[in-house]
């Protein structure tokens, strides 16, 4: 096994199983095109813990029957959406980097700021109605 | 860039100790698969609370990620294999889609009130 892999020559790529083009890249820039995703994987995991405690731990806001929802569906909604795009990212560094070409640029933290600004507000809002009643 | 497949002490004398180890890069891809079991176990721990057999389901998926990371350790270093990661996207969706569904069950369990 190792002997092969130290007899394979620079540029040969053709059998990697998704039949991309292009060479194997650096295995350390495939390794860290990796950990990229798992980090993201672990936000959306982390997004899906804390929608979870706020639906099913936090005591109902009084006079906003559907508060909790509105606040935690979002961002376990959120952490599904990151956990494909993340994959989808991942794809397409890791053809970036096969081709030698500038890696794409994320849409992904501008998704993840976007919506978490959007559920803090949301969350003050609600905790407004709820202190205003 | 030296295309170095070796592992450990093997590998080419470069200055650069990321060309002397290309393991280095390997030993922080598999904390990172560490990390994201745990991950994983932490969800799965958090759902157990107030629904035990969906939380015990999402529990025992946390060794399968752990094992998961520890296959590029005996194959070939940094081949990109998507299987693996396609896995861990497909693992997030069912437990955001457990979650999800929790999150509509009226729960009696042990919520603060």
């Amino acid at each position: 096994m190792a002997d092969a892999h130290a007899a394979e020559p620079p540029g040969r790529g053709e059998q990697d199983t998704a039949g991309l083009a292009g060479s194997e890249p650096d295995p350390r820039f495939t390794f860290a095109n990796e950990r990229t995703f798992l980090a993201w994987s672990r936000t959306a995991l982390a997004l899906v813990v804390a929608g979870l405690a706020i639906v099913q731990l936090l005591p109902p806001f009084p006079g906003v029957p559907l508060g909790r929802h509105v606040l935690g569906v979002p961002l376990i909604v959120l952490g599904a959406v990151i956990a494909i795009a993340s994959y989808l990212e991942w794809v397409r560094s890791q053809r970036a980097l096969r081709l030698g070409q500038p890696l794409p640029r994320s849409i992904l933290p501008g998704v993840l700021a976007g919506t978490v600004a959007c559920v803090a507000v949301a969350a003050g809002i609600v905790l407004l109605l709820s202190a205003l009643r | 860039m030296a295309r170095t497949w070796h592992q450990g002490a093997e590998g080419a004398q470069d200055a650069d100790p990321e060309d002397a180890d290309p393991g280095l890069a390997r030993e922080r891809t598999a904390l990172a698969w560490t990390r994201t079991a745990i991950s994983v176990a932490a969800v799965g721990g958090a759902i157990l609370k107030s629904h035990p057999v969906p939380g015990a389901i999402v529990l025992a998926m946390s060794p399968v990620v752990w094992v998961l990371g520890r296959i590029p350790g005996r194959s070939a270093p940094g081949t990109a294999k998507p299987e693996r990661l396609l896995a861990i996207t497909v693992t997030i969706v069912v437990v955001c889609c457990v979650a999800l569904a929790l999150s509509f069950t009226i729960t009696h369990g042990p919520g603060i009130r």
